[in-house]
């Protein structure tokens, strides 16, 4: 009988875990399917759709909401939020964009001021959030009208045009490689060596750790503050990135650069299958859940259709994600207690 | 019954009282025109269509949740106002159904969270969304502006010697209403009870999922209100009405006193804070200080505000480890 009970566990056992970790899969795959119906339905509607020009218009506009996206994901996984990514973003680009006016030939060291203002920004978040316990929305609620307040006093009401950029800034982001904006490439580079750190460091593992279970990471000796702060700064790292791309891809840099971001950062990160319950999702997931939004966004326009339904749709795919995001918990949550009886019945 | 009724104001509300009295005398240094019982009047008018959100707001934070589509409820109620005035509907008519029509729409963001058990703040925050572009669906993107007089009446008006707005008796009517159900209803004290714990008041027999999809329709139906004030105020109705408001509203309920993470919490609180936000705002107004750095201020006393507990309880951790004979805190 215990012979036949012994061999019996281990497969279940495996069935449960292949469940379980397939359901995990399923997130981005799941992402990935949406993606397929989204692009099958608008090349079905408008014949414009399916076409390698507009396949790389897609790219470029997904390209720098992706990193938003990826530096919103870092956060999400620890439990928390960050609203304030457009003003962050805003407050960089404004600032760098102000600073390479004034000195003409500024070069690649523009990259590392941005570098360094959105870590700045992100470690006040951060700062805020784990030493200084606020809730996170209501913390990054705060600093999201605190910079973007700071951008508008600091403008004076002005705006840095194209012709004041240095002019590499400029053309860089219009490069091509093989035919591929150099903007798309640059932006998976970003993406992928995010998921690596995220996936392969002890220091990623900790971020998923602190989201999973905080309670169990304290207990394992993690200090969960350092590890919140890490994520905030990673997060305003990446938005002060990304806004330097942005300002450098419109040109003309005004007070309310990516403002309204937080919301599409959010929705792509939801979409692409991060959990807002935290510890769950890659920030993989979350860039493609951009491409989603890029996509949604191109086929309504080709298709004529106004504007405001995009919001409409964007909010209730937030919805119906969040409500799929909750589905696989409980399957997983399921499938893992199974695992746990099975052994004991062993 | 007396003691029942006794209620002695908290050292926070205290507080919030005395910095409103003390912003009321910065702005009469800084204006000549403040000291005015019109201006005053006048300047409550400011905070009463994010007052009431506030109030619903706050019956939601209070169970442990937070819903930021309120903003975009307003708009879907100052959008279907307009189509009603359009159609000449009388507002005693368009009235009820707008609010039945935004109290449906907090129900719906209520059975997502307590149905299907998924975090309020993406729920709300799709919802933000999604009932912003409903707002421009309905209304479309032209703004509407020729209201029927009796809609604005509640957000225009004046009685009492030409003094003291409606809208004012409005909020000070929705105030007591929900200060009343928070704190003397057997509604209310489970209110408390489930926002303190979840799960033990479901274990004692509380029926969480109900309450807290009667607090989101609250919370929606009191934003219908605040949309016939908005139209009241601006004579005009537009998809974008009261877009980013929720920051103030937000702002007021965790100055309010009101633990974000549930639980604890005034009537009394949301209304010292708003007063003291509006009273800030006016004197601000009339010194002459540009919206951007108004922002500011708001960002900047709504991470004060949240910050003081930590602060507190950080200086408290010094003295303990200051003084060693103490058992050390976790």
């Amino acid at each position: 009988m215990s012979l036949l009970a012994e061999k019996n566990t281990p497969t279940v056992a495996v069935q449960r875990r292949g469940f379980s970790e397939f359901a995990l899969r399923l997130r981005v795959s799941g992402v990935l399917a949406f993606l397929f119906l989204v692009g099958l339905i608008f090349s079905l509607l408008t014949p414009q759709f399916f076409t390698v020009q507009n396949a790389t218009a897609i790219a470029s506009n997904a390209a720098i909401l992706s990193i938003v996206a990826a530096a919103q994901a870092i956060v999400l996984l620890t439990r928390n939020v960050d609203v304030s990514v457009g003003s962050m973003m805003g407050f960089t680009a404004y600032l760098t964009a102000d600073y390479a006016s004034r000195h003409p030939n500024v070069g690649a060291e523009l990259v590392l001021l941005a570098l360094v203002i959105g870590l700045g920004l992100g470690m006040i978040n951060g700062l805020l959030v784990a030493y200084g316990r606020v809730s996170s929305l209501i913390a990054t609620l705060a600093t999201m009208s605190l910079y973007r307040g700071f951008t508008y006093m600091y403008a004076h009401g002005q705006e840095v045009t194209s012709n004041k950029l240095p002019k590499w800034m400029l053309h860089s982001v219009d490069l091509r490689v093989w035919g591929i904006p150099a903007l798309v490439i640059v932006c998976i580079f970003v993406v992928v060596l995010v998921a690596i750190f995220l996936r392969h460091y002890p220091i990623g593992r900790r971020i998923y750790a602190v989201g999973s279970n905080p309670l169990a990471t304290v207990f394992y000796g993690l200090r969960i503050q350092r590890v919140v702060l890490l994520a905030y700064g990673l997060s305003g790292l990446l938005c002060g990135f990304a806004g330097l791309l942005y300002a450098a891809r419109v040109g003309t840099v005004t007070v309310i650069l990516a403002s309204g971001w937080e919301m599409s950062s959010l929705a792509a990160a939801v979409i692409g299958g991060v959990s807002v319950t935290g510890g769950s999702g890659t920030v993989i997931g979350a860039a493609l859940g951009a491409l989603v939004l890029a996509t949604i966004d191109n086929g309504l326009v080709l298709l004529g259709i106004p504007e405001f339904w995009r919001m409409f749709i964007q909010g209730s795919s937030i919805v119906a994600a969040a409500a799929v995001d909750v589905f696989i918990g409980a399957r997983i949550r399921k499938s893992l207690q199974g695992q746990r009886f099975g052994r004991r019945a062993a | 019954m007396k003691g029942r009724w006794a209620w002695k104001p908290s050292q926070w509300e205290m507080m919030l009282a005395i910095l409103t009295v003390a912003a009321g005398a910065w702005s009469a240094q800084l204006s000549p025109y403040y000291l005015n019982l019109d201006q005053i009047a006048d300047s409550t008018r400011q905070f009463i269509f994010p007052g009431l959100l506030a109030l619903g707001l706050m019956v939601v934070v209070v169970l442990g949740e937070i819903d930021i589509s309120l903003a975009s409820t307003l708009a879907v109620g100052t959008v279907l106002f307009s189509k009603f005035s359009e159609c000449h509907v009388q507002v005693w008519i368009a009235l009820p159904i707008v609010i039945g029509i935004c109290g449906l729409l907090g129900a719906l963001n209520g059975l997502l969270v307590a149905g299907l058990r998924l975090p309020s703040l993406a729920v709300t925050l799709g919802t933000m969304g999604a009932y912003r572009g409903l707002a421009f669906i309905i209304g479309s993107e032209r703004g509407y502006t020729d209201f029927d007089d009796s809609y604005l009446w509640v957000g225009s008006e004046r009685v009492l010697g030409d003094i003291l707005p409606i809208s004012f008796i409005l909020f000070a009517i929705a105030s007591l209403a929900v200060g009343f159900v928070m704190h003397y209803t057997v509604f209310g004290r489970r209110c408390f009870a489930v926002g303190r714990n979840n799960d033990a008041a479901w274990f004692s027999g509380i029926k969480v999922r109900t309450i807290k999809i009667r607090a989101y329709t609250l919370a929606g139906a009191l934003a219908a209100f605040a949309a016939l004030v908005w139209v009241g105020q601006y004579g005009s109705a537009r998809g974008d009405n009261a877009d980013g408001a929720i920051l103030f509203v937000v702002t007021a309920v965790v100055l309010g006193g009101v633990d974000i993470n549930g639980g604890k919490g005034t009537v009394l609180g949301v209304v010292l804070a708003l007063f003291l936000l509006g009273t800030i705002r006016n004197g601000m107004g009339l010194a002459n200080i540009a919206g951007p750095i108004q922002t500011v201020v708001l960002g900047g006393l709504l991470t004060v505000g949240v910050l003081l507990p930590a602060l507190s309880a950080s200086t408290s951790h010094f003295l303990h480890l200051l003084l060693p004979r103490r058992s050390t805190p976790k």
